[in-house]
């Protein structure tokens, strides 16, 4: 078995473990970041949902239930993460619009409208309210994305669907890549008229690009363009994560791609080190401090047997609200699903509570208390606990 | 209004066994289904086509009864008929004695019978927990419940029968103390139809007594709810059932891709509010593991519960009553027909049509038994070869439904609804139910026109909710992990909100 040594070890590859790693890697530390695959980040809209119980996301904070894991970020913690986040999407070429003090709207594939602090440019100029008339550009075939919805809330409404070739999300972007293929399609788009006051596209506009081609079509239309993010495969999610991943890359640390944790060597009060593999080899890789950042269920930090709920890696004591009868209430809309605060307790230094390791931080959505859906308040969340975890782990390695 | 001779009330197998029967014999007739076809207790079985096995001991005459319906329906629907073949299987404490009285049961019934060792059944079923003693073979059968009606009613509709389905009868129009006729509300429109007939048969299963008390009659019943689980794998080829008497959890069925395991067996008072416990499901998975040990690490995908329809019994346990059948004359021109299994239904249409040519005065044979089921080739012509051959278009990945197959059965059926495009392509009922597709599918119909921007987002939202009653009960494992994904999509992503 090959060994290697690290400063920090990070197990996740989501908004939180890649934000933690980058954080401990521009400072010098040296970090490795283990993932299974891609993260749930890649399925969600790209959007920064901080709090979205209140118009003000720091008022809504405060609103939070006490056991909430907001609490342990103090405010300027929270501000110095998400300007941290957007300086670095700055640099990586996806800049994000928004502020700590005011939620944003962004128009959902329904028509409604989904409340966020951090959006990307692309859905910068979605409309806030319900009188902008929009025009629709979709795509022949697209199975992810029917206008009729958005029609259903907003009459003044009109569509125009242009024959990409293809029909997936992923495929229209690609081409969205290639230069004669946008060249095509804006002698198309050139063609129609459009006497709507925004034009709106399922966010398609490209793998990387869409904050440029939003801007070529934005200047040639004289109109307001925007982006509405899609169900999974969802282009923002995507560019997000791979902007946090070459961002963590860039910084300095090194990415186990596709190997899984299989065990975790301990000592005393301490874990040494975790046994990872891939394509049969299996490595060791020893840490002075770990940060757990593996998700909910979906991301796999978390499994739910018939009796119990477990957490993967380091079999940490999970908080969940009872037996299985309590995970679940009746009503599917009632958004007081008990699951959603199932997750790890942890203390103000991020350490959880109730295990006997001291070289632990966990961050994200496996925190329990979360109820992320009710609350709104995901890659938020993970942005903010991720910074605090790393540097409590930075004053715990010094 | 609607004048005919026969007015039939259900949708269920024994409903469209009725109207088919009807049709053949040349009687006019009409049929009223407040759902969709097999929206009751025949949709939510295990579609087992019994070998009459499972009764021999408790009850000979309903395993007679549905040893020769097994005959019958593998001639004449072979369609719609899986002919698996099933195992008894005896594990270590099952009792000796039981398994004489079986075969003896099965010898005198006419069943056929091969005890096979415990290393043949294992050959045959490797799934098969290895500590099984022995193993008797029978001729069980797999059956669609859904393409069983349907195949039913396309032989009424083709030969005149009127057909209302999502029509909820809410009079029975009397004149004299006779009854004449019912409305139905078109549970869609609101709009309310009168239909005139000289006879009412009310085949509505779980629902009978509230019917018949609409004429002022009664129909005594004991109401027995069973519930099933369905996984997301074919972990056997045959049925397997266990060998004692009946019991939770006895039998495993496969179906298509998955298979069905049950049941249980608890009094209920009201067909409209059944829920299922949490021990129920834990009972099935457990004894179903017993005979396939792995079904307890496999997925569940869903748990679902129907009510048996059982003639009234002062038997405390409602595994003892009869699985026979009766019908009932109110003597006002309206019969109850109750009882029985889905694996009779033929027999039991055959009896309830033999009845009304009696007090029409005609003679005309039933040739139900003979004439195999129409238009099976057209309505089970989805394989898995034509559903492969169109990836590009592919709506539901769970079961490969590709939108050219879809908007065929909107373009047939002309339906609003999203549940009848499930029950006739299979679309939404793999591992993510429907958590992906139907947006697409209800998209699609609004591209059609066939619904209106308002009615497919409404719609969705009371897919939503019906879909999380049936899952509700089998969260855990992978299918948590799923549900949460799909909570996090329509709730996060897609911002829907609480319905006002």
């Amino acid at each position: 078995m090959s060994v290697t040594e690290y400063d920090v070890i990070i197990i996740g590859a989501g908004v939180a473990g890649l934000t933690a790693g980058a954080f401990l890697a521009g400072r010098g530390f040296k970090v490795a970041l283990v993932t299974t695959g891609e993260p749930t980040a890649c399925l969600s809209t790209g959007c920064i949902d901080v709090c979205s119980r209140d118009h003000n996301p720091l008022t809504g904070i405060k609103e939070l239930p006490l056991a909430h894991p907001f609490h342990l970020a103090p405010e300027k913690t929270i501000r110095e993460a998400l300007n941290n986040f957007q300086a670095a999407m700055l640099d990586m070429g996806i800049p994000y619009t928004g502020a700590l003090e005011e939620n944003r709207l962004v128009l959902s594939a329904l028509g409604t409208f989904k409340t966020s602090c951090l959006v990307p440019s692309t859905m910068e100029a979605a409309p806030q309210d319900a009188k902008d008339s929009i025009h629709i550009i979709s795509f022949a075939g697209l199975k992810d994305f029917y206008p009729s919805y958005i029609i259903s809330r907003r009459k003044n409404t009109k569509v125009s669907v242009y024959d990409a070739g293809v029909s997936s999300t992923m495929g229209i972007a690609s081409h969205f890549e290639e230069k004669e293929f946008l060249e095509k399609f804006i002698i198309w788009l050139e063609k129609i008229d459009i006497q709507e006051d925004k034009i709106a596209f399922p966010a398609v506009l490209g793998l990387e690009s869409a904050a440029k081609i939003i801007n070529t079509i934005s200047i040639l239309t004289g109109k307001p363009v925007f982006e509405i993010p899609t169900i999974p495969p969802s282009m923002p999610g995507r560019r997000l994560f791979n902007a946090l991943k070459n961002y963590f890359r860039k910084k300095g640390g090194d990415l186990y791609w596709s190997w899984p944790v299989i065990g975790v060597e301990k000592s005393g009060k301490i874990i040494e080190a975790v046994m990872t593999t891939s394509k049969g080899r299996p490595t060791s890789l020893n840490g002075k401090a770990f940060i757990l950042a593996t998700g909910s269920f979906v991301g796999g930090g978390l499994t739910a047997t018939r009796e119990a709920i477990i957490e993967n890696v380091f079999n940490l004591p999970v908080h969940f609200p009872g037996t299985r009868e309590t995970w679940f209430d009746n009503d599917y809309f009632s958004f007081n699903h008990g699951i959603g605060k199932a997750g790890i307790i942890a203390d103000s230094s991020l350490r959880p509570t109730g295990s006997p390791w001291e070289n632990i931080f966990v961050c994200g959505g496996i925190l329990a208390d979360t109820e992320i859906i009710k609350n709104g308040c995901g890659h938020g969340l993970a942005l903010a606990t991720a910074h605090v975890a790393a540097k409590s782990c930075m004053e715990y390695i010094r | 209004m609607i004048k005919t001779d026969v007015i039939i009330i259900g949708g269920g197998a024994t409903g469209c066994g009725i109207a088919r029967d009807l049709a053949l014999r040349g009687i006019p007739h009409c049929l009223i289904e407040k759902g969709d076809f097999a929206a009751g207790a025949t949709g939510a079985c295990h579609g087992l086509l019994h070998s009459g096995g499972r009764y021999v001991v408790t009850d000979p005459i309903a395993a007679r009864e549905c040893y020769e319906e097994n005959l019958i329906l593998r001639r004449i629907g072979e369609k719609c008929v899986e002919q698996t073949g099933g195992l008894f299987v005896r594990l270590p404490g099952d009792s000796k004695r039981f398994r004489e009285v079986f075969l003896r049961g099965c010898e005198e019934v006419g069943i056929p019978t091969e005890v096979i060792s415990s290393t043949k059944a294992i050959d045959l079923i490797p799934n098969l927990n290895p500590e099984i003693e022995e193993a008797i073979k029978v001729p069980d059968c797999s059956i669609d419940p859904f393409r069983l009606c349907m195949l039913n009613i396309r032989t009424s509709q083709l030969r005149g029968g009127v057909i209302f389905t999502r029509h909820k009868v809410t009079e029975i129009v009397k004149s004299h103390g006779r009854c004449i006729g019912i409305k139905a509300t078109d549970q869609a429109t609101g709009e309310v139809r009168e239909i005139r007939g000289n006879i009412i048969v009310n085949a509505t299963g779980a629902w009978a007594n509230m019917i018949a008390s609409l004429a002022g009659s009664e129909v005594p019943m004991t109401l027995s709810k069973g519930s099933l689980v369905i996984t997301n794998h074919r972990l056997t080829n045959m049925v397997i059932n266990r060998l004692r008497p009946p019991s939770d959890g006895d039998i495993i069925v496969p179906n298509e891709a998955v298979c069905l395991a049950g049941t249980t067996s608890l009094a209920v008072d009201n067909p409209d509010k059944i829920s299922i416990g949490s021990p129920e499901v834990d009972t099935i998975i457990s004894e179903a593991g017993r005979m396939i040990p792995h079904f307890n690490n496999t997925r569940i995908i869903r748990a679902f519960s129907g009510v048996r329809p059982l003639l009234k019994s002062n038997k405390m346990d409602s595994h003892e009553i009869s699985r026979g059948f009766q019908i009932l004359d109110h003597a006002n021109g309206m019969y109850s027909i109750v009882g029985g299994k889905l694996s009779t239904f033929r027999l039991m249409a055959e009896k309830m049509v033999d009845v009304i040519m009696d007090s029409f005065k005609l003679k005309r044979a039933c040739e139900t038994a003979e004439i195999p089921l129409e238009g099976q080739e057209e309505l089970s012509g989805y394989p898995l070869s034509k559903r492969l051959a169109d990836m590009k278009n592919i709506v539901c990945e769970c079961e490969l439904v590709n939108r050219n197959e879809v908007e065929r059965i909107i373009y047939q059926t002309g339906t609003k609804n999203v549940g009848d495009i499930q029950h006739r392509t299979r679309l939404g009922m793999g591992p993510c139910q429907g958590g992906f597709c139907t947006f697409r599918a209800l998209g699609i119909m609004n591209d059609m026109s066939v619904i209106s921007p308002e009615q497919s987002m409404e719609m969705l939202r009371g897919f939503l909710q019906r879909r999380f009653r049936g899952i509700r009960y089998a969260l855990w494992g992978d299918q948590l992990r799923e549900e949460q994904l799909v909570e996090y999509i329509y709730l996060g992503i897609l911002a829907m909100e609480k319905p006002q």
